[in-house]
């Protein structure tokens, strides 16, 4: 089976991408991962993410209408496709698939 | 498309446009707007929170963020395009169309692309053999492995007010460097050449060679074949030869070790070191060497601290750390020490400083200006190095013209290529990548040419040049010279051409501005300028060295001939000279350290009356047997030393100079006193030139010497009589001197030997102004070929209404002469200048004529008209029927 392989930082942005639901772009992510990570991340990095995203099929985007505030230029809005959605969901329930393994209280080794 | 976006609000403020620009230019065009649009959201927000000027400078920051692959211009990969892309691409269908066409133009215009192919083939001719040239001047001492810590130790000196520097040295420098200064590794002296006769059972013959000091071998890199660096040159008797002298004494360098040698007939050397053969690129031969104590032995007078002859060259420690070592804190120490050896120095007015040269400098700059180096041979390097480029770039003007001019026939398929889609750096590709394949074929010519002419070539510049098939730098500078030819002789056909608009090419309104046509001009101007410049200097160099080589010297050189006394003729020399004088064909001997051409040293020692304490003049001295003025037919006021008079010992033959610098009106029989020994001047000598005409007549004081040893015989021969002459001295020469190689020399050979490297250049400028101007001629013919045919019809038109064939030539050449002249006229004001700092180098030169500006401008313009009036007149005299029928 081939799998899909996603970042961290991928990851990431495609969890905001899913909750923004329909409005997420370049700037309103990067400022939405700033607050809510409280990591200082670089508007190119998210851009970068995003293409990497629509390149694997993870991500769709939609030119929306044109702002003053960008001087004229169109948003390019962000959707998760199915696919997206999808990987999503596996890497949820692998990652609680895993820690189902965890013993419920861990022992804490002290070498003192 | 994308609609275009609402003037941005006045107040905000805006980002830098620089910084949108660059964006614009490296961001992927799928990626900008949105890009773009997310900085400026970003920038808009921070301008209201941090201010206008911090907000530009993150806005900058972010711009520069996206200079990342994802970014950078790039195919879309998502299958999601809403334009039509480009058909033509790299695929190789159409790099196959390309070269088609390519082969098709070249195979289809053959006179142009010979034109084009000749000339560039030319000018590489040229670039290459200069390069091979340039790269083997400055091979020249450059293989010892220690050479950057090698030093050439020199002496500056004051004399009458100038500084002069010069390598001689005292002979026993090199020691005593060596003992006061740690710094320094190792230090050898090195002599004079010599010649000496070599003889070994019944072998003998003279061989070249000198002192060297015992460090000589561990300080330059030379491989020995047999025998140890330490002691090769360490004891008196010690002898080095190199390989070429073993295999002819020995049989091998293996046979001669341990060996004897006989040298001139008296004294034995044992063979301690075998050295290989010397490389081409070393600036000083020799075949063997001699070891310095008994160099010291032999001249007693090396021991003086006040005598400067030999050379020195020191080798430094490497430093602690394997930097290079602080020469110039050496330098400072060194610089005084000749004082501190010499407390007679003290009070000399002369002024005597050491410094140093590093040793690989030498060859190139020799020359020194006020007692500080200034240039050399590098001027010739420099001067040729840009005589290769400017020939290149002529050759590069032809291609560039012709394809410019030759653009209307290309117009319709760039045209046509436009429309089917192409775009501009495309067909910049295509443009360049034809005149590379033209380059390419050139330079296959081009090597054919020089591996022809590279023996010639190496007689010429006494060189001994192959191509290095197996350096990659030679091809790597091959292909870099042909990569920058195609590129620059290409480039303008390929902007010009691609920037053509397809509309108007294929609607057939297309009408070339004047620029192109003032560019062409220029270009032409351009050319010719630069092959005047070669002609006009070639004309200065030519005319300077037949100055030389015509100028009166004072002396006659013609029918004389030197051989060197040794042997037997020391003792015999009065038999000898007796006898000879009774031979046929001899007019008249003398000897003389030193050749006319040459004198033996100088001297500051002299006194006189009314001599100032502060007075230091050089004098130069030689010392002659009797009949030395009769021997070279110098002009003589006074009388010459004679048998007749008893005190000649101490009597002096001085030069006008000489007279003239100490204050005598009229010297002779004026006191004279030379090395602490009074003496009368007895003749007064017409100034004759001592050495080349680069040095003005120095002052010069002879004295009678009554020893011939190591002299040069010199005899003067019956005009049209030398067979005779030659054969009476080598009969007597084998009679009383059968252990010695019976050689000679010509005067005016030696002569020549003097302006062996402006020889060299006057006949190398000859070839490259030829090259010149014929490189340029070939572009001005492919021109006037073009624009006879541009103007067919015009022609034609003229005639029918009845113009005359030579007012239709005057026509077509009066434009293309207009250029030339304007070449004329810049190029003569650079010539000149030019021409005159080439010059200053000699103390007796031509003057630069008028005359030689109008012969060389009406050169070039004659060569041009010819060029152009073959097409010219071809144009005039076509039928002109034929030309308008298709009207």
């Amino acid at each position: 089976m081939k799998r899909t392989y996603l970042g961290e930082f991928e990851e990431i942005v495609l969890l905001l991408v899913a909750g923004m639901d329909g409005e997420a772009y370049g700037v309103g992510i990067t400022h939405k991962l700033n607050e809510e990570t409280d990591r200082s991340v670089r508007l190119n990095q998210v851009h970068a993410a995003l293409h990497r995203l629509q390149e694997k099929g993870m991500v769709a985007s939609r030119l929306g209408d044109p702002t003053p505030e960008r001087g004229g230029r169109r948003k390019l809005l962000f959707t998760v496709t199915a696919y997206g959605y999808r990987t999503l969901h596996d890497i949820k329930e692998m990652r609680a698939q895993l820690w189902d393994n965890v013993p419920a209280a861990p022992k804490l080794a002290f070498n003192l | 498309m994308n609609p275009k976006p609402p003037a941005p609000r006045q107040n905000a403020g805006s980002p830098p446009r620089w910084a949108d620009r660059l964006l614009a230019w490296f961001c992927a065009p799928h990626l900008l707007e949105e890009v773009q649009g997310d900085l400026y959201e970003r920038f808009t927000r921070r301008v209201a929170l941090v201010g206008e000027r911090s907000a530009r400078r993150q806005y900058i920051w972010e711009v520069l963020g996206f200079i990342r692959p994802f970014a950078l211009k790039r195919q879309r990969t998502v299958h999601q395009s809403d334009e039509y892309t480009s058909p033509i691409s790299l695929h190789p269908a159409m790099i196959r169309n390309y070269l088609k066409i390519a082969w098709r133009n070249i195979a289809h215009n053959k006179t142009f692309s010979a034109i084009n192919i000749l000339g560039l083939a030319l000018g590489m001719v040229c670039s290459l053999l200069i390069f091979l040239w340039i790269q083997d001047e400055f091979s020249v001492d450059a293989y010892h492995a220690n050479g950057t810590r090698l030093y050439n130790v020199m002496e500056r000196q004051l004399y009458d007010g100038k500084v002069v520097a010069a390598p001689s040295t005292p002979g026993l420098l090199s020691d005593e460097l060596k003992k006061k200064f740690p710094e320094i590794e190792y230090a050898a002296g090195f002599s004079w050449e010599d010649q000496r006769t070599f003889t070994v059972g019944e072998k003998f013959n003279r061989e070249k060679g000198r002192f060297a000091g015992a460090d000589w071998f561990s300080m330059f890199t030379v491989p020995l074949l047999e025998g140890r660096p330490e002691t090769a040159l360490n004891a008196p008797a010690n002898l080095a030869i190199s390989r070429k002298l073993a295999e002819n004494y020995f049989g091998s360098p293996q046979a001669a070790i341990g060996k004897s040698i006989r040298l001139d007939n008296q004294t034995d050397y044992q063979v301690t070191a075998v050295f290989e053969n010397l490389p081409d690129n070393s600036s000083e031969k020799y075949d063997y060497l001699l070891s310095w104590q008994d160099f010291i032995r032999r001249n007693e007078w090396l021991k003086d601290w006040g005598s400067n002859a030999p050379r020195t060259f020191i080798q430094l420690h490497q430093a602690r750390n394997g930097d290079l070592p602080d020469a110039d804190r050496l330098e400072a120490k060194l610089k005084h020490f000749l004082k501190e050896v010499n407390p007679r120095m003290k009070e000399s007015p002369f002024k005597i400083e050491l410094f140093l040269q590093p040793f690989p400098e030498g060859y190139l700059y020799s020359n020194f200006k006020d007692g500080y180096q200034d240039g050399g041979r590098i001027e010739y390097v420099r001067l040729f190095g840009i005589v290769a480029v400017f020939i290149l770039l002529i050759a590069c003007i032809n291609f560039m013209n012709l394809a410019t001019a030759r653009s209307v026939r290309r117009a319709r398929e760039v045209g046509v290529r436009k429309v089917i889609g192409a775009v501009r750096s495309l067909l910049i590709g295509q443009f360049v990548g034809e005149a590379l394949l033209l380059t390419f074929l050139a330079l296959v010519l081009a090597l054919g040419i020089v591996w022809l002419l590279l023996p010639v070539f190496n007689t010429l510049t006494e060189k001994h040049i192959t191509f290095r098939y197996a350096s990659p730098s030679f091809w790597a500078t091959l292909l870099g010279m042909a990569l920058l030819t195609g590129l620059i002789a290409g480039s303008y056909p390929a902007l010009f051409l691609s920037s053509l608009n397809p509309i108007r090419v294929l609607k057939g309104s297309l009408r070339f501005g004047s620029g192109a046509r003032l560019f062409r001009q220029g270009l032409v101007v351009f050319q010719f300028v630069l092959s005047m410049l070669l002609i006009i200097g070639t004309i200065v160099v030519y005319r300077q060295i037949n100055f030389i080589q015509t100028k009166n010297l004072g002396y006659d050189r013609e029918n004389l001939i030197y051989l060197s006394a040794e042997g037997n003729l020391v003792d015999k020399y009065s038999t000898f000279k007796q006898e000879l004088l009774k031979s046929p064909g001899i007019q008249s001997m003398t000897y003389m350290d030193g050749t006319p051409t040459n004198t033996f040293g100088s001297t500051g020692n002299v006194q006189w009356p009314g001599k100032g304490p502060d007075v230091s003049i050089e004098f130069q001295f030689s010392t002659v047997d009797y009949d030395f003025t009769k021997t070279l037919k110098l002009n003589l006021k006074g009388r010459d030393f004679s048998k007749a008079y008893g005190l000649d010992s101490v009597s002096y033959l001085i030069n006008e100079t000489a007279a003239r610098r100490i204050g005598y009106v009229d010297p002779i029989g004026k006191p004279l006193t030379l090395w602490g020994k009074q003496g009368t001047i007895i003749g007064l000598i017409e100034d004759y030139h001592m050495t080349s005409l680069h040095i003005p007549i120095e002052p010069l004081i002879i004295k009678l010497s009554p020893d011939p040893e190591r002299k040069n015989i010199i005899i003067r021969t019956q005009p049209g009589q030398s067979r005779e002459a030659l054969a009476s001295v080598e009969t007597l020469w084998r009679q009383l001197n059968p252990k010695f190689p019976f050689s000679y020399k010509f005067a005016d050979q030696e002569f020549q030997k003097l302006y062996r490297s402006e020889i060299v250049v006057g006949t190398l400028a000859n070839y490259f102004a030829f090259l010149a101007i014929f490189i340029s001629c070939l572009g001005l013919f492919g021109l006037a070929a073009f624009t006879a045919e541009q103007r067919t019809k015009e022609i034609g038109v003229r005639k029918v209404l009845g113009a005359s064939v030579p007012s239709i030539v005057t026509l077509l050449s009066a434009d293309f002469l207009k250029l030339v002249l304007i070449a004329i006229l810049i190029a003569s004001p650079l010539a000149w200048y030019a021409m005159n700092r080439w010059l200053a180098d000699f103390a007796y030169k031509i003057d630069i004529e008028w005359w030689i500006f109008a012969g060389a401008g009406m050169l070039a313009t004659v060569i041009a008209l010819l060029t152009i009036s073959f097409q010219s007149i071809k144009a005039a005299l076509m039928d002109p029927v034929r030309s308008l029928r298709t009207e």
